[in-house]
């Protein structure tokens, strides 16, 4: 075979090589990213984001949530709202079976999913607006 | 920690991770150009340097932008689009320039000139549309709106457009001309979206028994979904177009099964799609005539059947490792052997350039781009944004399956495009926006601060 054929051969299949070279580091970076995404898991239920507050929690706050989360003033709350129309033990959330919900515990100025006062146990959903007091959060799907 | 999205300048995040990709794809594309050179010029040289710069630049203009604009968005999607859109702008470089000639002024613009400016313009607004769009609300509040606009561009193409090759896919308005069905099909994933998120509990758990085990949701919610079906049998029969009905109707049941997870409903959109296409081509004789094509192309060989025929010879010449970039298609009495190559038969001439090889490692790209919009659409907020991202991922994997099924003759032959590679402004316009709205979906939002080193250090002391 003559060097030119030669030379051409190497540089069709030096081509084709370089595409699957792509793929390849493609496919590296994708099983890393999933990789990453497993030995993380915190707020894999869920997260909640605080869209506006009266001060503490600062809007844009992310809370990842436990299967059971507890709002209010009370420091013993896993969110503690520092909001002057928040009651002390305010409202739970609890992640059950495939979805969340929220209770209002009987709190003085109520509970609003999506600006409607809620009674009893109502199921939330991810991009739902949360409301107590004047602080508004959003339930989002966790980082998995 | 707050959010960073404070005025002022965002900080730049480096993209380690796309610069290295991008890199292996400079790579790929000068081994291409030279690949192409060579064949054509005897002797080692690039085809077309200009052009493959000015690419090439812009491919790094967009990485440079991504990494000023300081959000942490997608790092994979660019590279994987823009090896696409480079192998798309060697085949053009490669065809005869004058398939596609368009004046500007005194300039006469051929093939892969044309082919390089929608490029450019078309990752333009993917730079943009990733950088600026932080909200999707824009087009969940107004989903009506979104809708009844895509059903006008549709009506206004079935009354007004005008045929070429036999289906009614384009819109002339004055100088402008384009082709609304690849804008529909953003409109219609946006639509989907919104109204299966707002509806998905009523469609997977509010349902009614129909026969024996069967059950379906109730009647009110399932309207649209029988609104969706009349709409792809419609453009079957109206525009001619099965191709653009089949990737409408597909994306729709993807995302319908996404939204509920119930494949009933889908096996039975499937059968009931078949079905309404087997009356349409028995009451219909342009329909039936195309499913006649499909199955035996060899009854007119030089006519109806002529593309299917050398595209199925293309394909076979090309074999395992393809002919090589510029020694494949033989001209046929100074013509090429695929008329419409450039805008639907792409992955016929890279199929014999390239071979089974090279065609496998285009599918892979497409495959990533799916797999890439599935797991941003695993990592959304809510639910409206994953099946947006869903739904716009899998209109690209989706659109490249149908026509690659339709140049192998494994389904009726197709008029939509390849995405990223066939020549087209509309669609190359339209695909640049899918692409931008992805990485604007997959921001991760602002990093967590590090943890403080001296409080770690505190915490292990104290145990």
């Amino acid at each position: 075979m003559d060097p030119v054929t030669l030379a051409l051969w190497a540089i069709r299949l030096a081509f084709l090589a370089a595409l699957y070279v792509f793929l390849a580091l493609v496919v590296r970076a994708l099983l890393r990213d999933i990789r990453a995404a497993a030995r993380d898991p915190a707020g894999a239920l869920g997260r909640l984001v605080v869209i506006t507050s009266a001060g503490v929690p600062a809007a844009g706050s992310v809370f990842p949530l436990d299967a059971l989360t507890t709002l209010g003033r009370d420091l013993g709350s896993s969110v503690v709202l520092d909001d002057p129309f928040a009651s002390a033990r305010h409202a739970v959330l609890t992640f059950r079976g495939r979805g969340w919900y929220v209770e209002d515990l009987g709190s003085t100025n109520g509970t609003l999913v999506n600006g409607v006062p809620i009674a009893g146990a109502l199921p939330l959903g991810f991009g739902d607006e949360l409301q107590i007091g004047d602080t508004r959060m959003r339930l989002e799907r966790g980082i998995r | 920690m707050t959010a960073a999205a404070l005025p002022g300048f965002p900080r730049p995040i480096l993209r380690r991770r796309e610069l290295g990709l991008l890199l292996a794809v400079g790579v790929a594309l000068l081994l291409g150009s030279l690949s192409l050179g060579f064949t054509r010029n005897g002797v080692p040289s690039l085809a077309d340097p200009a052009g493959l710069a000015t690419y090439l630049v812009t491919l790094t203009a967009v990485h440079v932008a991504l990494v000023v604009a300081g959000r942490r968005v997608d790092e994979v999607l660019l590279p994987v689009v823009g090896l696409l859109g480079g192998i798309g702008l060697l085949l053009a470089a490669r065809l005869p320039q004058g398939l596609v000639v368009a004046r500007v002024g005194t300039a006469t613009l051929g093939l892969a000139s044309l082919q390089l400016v929608w490029l450019v313009l078309a990752l333009g607004i993917a730079a943009v549309v990733a950088i600026t769009v932080r909200s999707d609300r824009w087009l969940r509040l107004y989903k009506y709106t979104w809708a009844a606009l895509g059903l006008a561009l549709l009506l206004l193409t079935f009354v007004f457009g005008s045929d070429v090759n036999g289906t009614r896919l384009t819109l002339e308005l004055g100088p402008v001309s384009g082709q609304p069905s690849e804008l529909l099909k953003v409109i219609l994933v946006v639509f989907f979206a919104t109204y299966l998120a707002e509806n998905r509990v009523l469609l997977a758990d509010a349902r009614v028994r129909v026969v024996g085990r069967l059950t379906l949701p109730p009647a009110p919610y399932l309207l649209p979904a029988g609104l969706m079906l009349a709409l792809a049998l419609g453009i079957v029969v109206v525009q001619r177009d099965l191709g653009a009905a089949l990737l409408f109707f597909a994306v729709f049941l993807c995302l319908f099964y996404l939204a509920t997870g119930s494949r009933v409903d889908v096996v039975l959109g499937i059968a009931l799609f078949l079905a309404g296409f087997v009356a349409l081509a028995l009451v219909f004789p342009h329909v039936r005539d195309r499913v006649a094509t499909w199955l035996d192309p060899w009854a007119d060989p030089l006519g109806t059947g002529y593309q299917t025929i050398q595209a199925l010879h293309a394909f076979a010449r090309g074999g395992l490792l393809g002919t090589g970039l510029g020694a494949g298609l033989p001209l046929i009495g100074g013509q090429l052997p695929i008329p419409a190559v450039h805008t639907d038969f792409p992955l016929a001439a890279l199929g014999e350039e390239l071979g089974m090889t090279g065609v496998l490692a285009i599918l892979g790209c497409y495959l990533v781009i799916v797999s890439r919009g599935l797991r941003i659409a695993a990592a959304a907020a809510d639910d409206v944004r994953a099946l947006l991202a869903a739904g716009l991922a899998l209109v690209i994997g989706v659109q490249a399956a149908i026509i690659a099924a339709g140049n192998l003759k494994l389904i009726p032959l197709t008029g939509i495009t390849l995405p990223f590679i066939s020549y087209g402004g509309s669609s190359l316009l339209v695909n640049g926006l899918i692409v931008g709205l992805l990485l604007a979906f997959s921001d991760r939002g602002p990093a967590l601060p590090r943890e403080p080193r001296r409080a770690r250090r505190f915490a292990r002391g104290g145990e």
